[in-house]
């Protein structure tokens, strides 16, 4: 039966159909006939892209953390509430299981991204793989799944609404980095395509 | 019956590598480019699935029923479930609000409890393999757009701190709900769609034998 088989086999990873491995150019997808779905792709330059859109999500994560986020004013008082702080409010209101899993979907599944992506792709950029490599790159993949920021700013919307007739609100700088991070991080993560990368790391030097 | 065009990875003893995605014979254990367990198929797929899922349903009961939020200021306190925020948003006239707060959290994890139910069923009898891989497909990536409203608590609790004239605080109903979301999101990542083109395929075979 082995002998049979394709000698450069492809497996569609939703329908699970045994297909020929065509030959793509840069930027070319393949779908597969049975299910519809996107097989493989490759992307162009997919690693310096990758690279240079991980590098912007760290310095955007970086400002979203360090500065205020949101501003409330409501007659003499005023109260800034940094990115983290809407984590841990829930903490201090006696929900800590509540605030752990905030703390993951938009702090710590997207820092898992970024420095994951940066740590497997800059070396490769140079034909180097650094130890870990391939373990890492399965919780890179795993907290692409977990990072929620892009729903995160659609409550940060929602809320303005909410509070805008007893308060009034500014969004701070922090605000204006986590939509840019979002950007860039979908777009490091577009960038990225699987095979062109396994092919990389299969060739890189330890 | 119809002829299913291709043949499956799996009837040639052939498994995808679920971590680099790269196609081995299964007896070599582990993947040769990294190393991973080889299966054909995701591990208990289904029990896992229905286990995630009826968690979920469940929960999805005190997820709507307590509230989600305690508003406390001068006028007196005020608790909030999801549909009553809906419903005063819709009744202040911010419709566009009201109807993204009511499709992202009451429709779609209902949506997606039904469909996943559907998806098993579909892969213990192989109906339409085709259009149930694109609802897979589907009810994996809308599901995380159903946390918006316990990001909704945790943006307030955060802003509005001890010492202002109110103050806000998280209630049951926002944990329940962020339980249903991350177990219906564990239900999707468990289920394995290749077992709905096994049993297709398997029924196909039922079909030409009987002719």
């Amino acid at each position: 039966m082995q002998s049979t088989s394709p000698t450069q086999p492809l497996v569609c990873h939703d329908c699970d159909a045994l297909l020929a491995a065509p030959q793509l150019q840069d930027g070319e997808k393949a779908i597969c006939p049975r299910c519809v779905g996107v097989i493989v792709s490759r992307g162009r330059n997919s690693l310096q892209r990758t690279a240079a859109f991980a590098m912007a999500s760290a310095v955007l994560f970086a400002v979203a953390n360090s500065f205020p986020f949101l501003t409330m004013r409501a007659g003499f008082r005023e109260s800034q509430m940094l990115l983290w702080e809407s984590a841990t409010g829930l903490g201090a209101g006696g929900y800590p299981a509540l605030a752990a899993a905030v703390a993951i979907f938009i702090i710590a599944a997207p820092a898992l991204l970024i420095g994951g992506l940066l740590y497997i792709v800059m070396p490769l950029l140079w034909g180097r793989r650094l130890p870990g490599t391939v373990a890492l790159c399965r919780w890179v993949f795993r907290a692409r799944r977990w990072d929620m920021t892009e729903v995160f700013l659609l409550s940060v919307l929602v809320s303005l609404m909410k509070l805008g007739s007893l308060a009034e609100l500014t969004l701070g700088t922090s605000f204006w980095a986590l939509v840019a991070l979002i950007v860039c991080l979908t777009a490091a993560v577009a960038s990225l395509h699987p095979r062109d990368l396994w092919a990389r790391i299969e060739e890189a030097r330890p | 019956m119809k002829q299913l065009p291709t043949e499956s990875a799996a009837d040639w003893g052939v498994a995808l590598c679920h971590v680099c995605g790269l196609a081995s014979p299964l007896r070599a254990g582990h993947c040769s480019r990294c190393d991973s367990r080889l299966h054909l198929r995701n591990r208990d797929s289904l029990q896992r699935t229905w286990a995630f899922t009826i968690a979920s349903l469940l929960l999805y009961f005190p997820a709507n029923m307590l509230p989600i939020l305690r508003v406390e200021s001068f006028y007196g306190t005020q608790s909030s479930t999801i549909l009553t925020g809906v419903i005063q948003f819709w009744d202040e006239g911010d419709y566009p609000v009201a109807i993204i707060i009511f499709v992202a959290s009451v429709v779609i994890p209902i949506l997606k409890i039904i469909a996943i139910v559907w998806l098993c069923f579909a892969a213990t009898k192989g109906w339409q393999p085709r259009q149930m891989t694109r609802l897979y497909r589907v009810t994996e990536f809308v599901g995380r757009w159903s946390m918006v409203d316990v990001f909704v608590v945790a943006i307030l609790v955060g802003v509005v701190q001890l010492g202002s004239t109110i103050s806000i605080h998280p209630g049951a109903g926002a944990v329940s709900f962020a339980a249903v979301v991350v177990l219906t999101m564990l239900a999707a990542m468990s289920f394995d769609p290749r077992l709905i083109w096994d049993a297709a395929a398997a029924r196909a075979q039922q079909g030409g034998h009987q002719h």
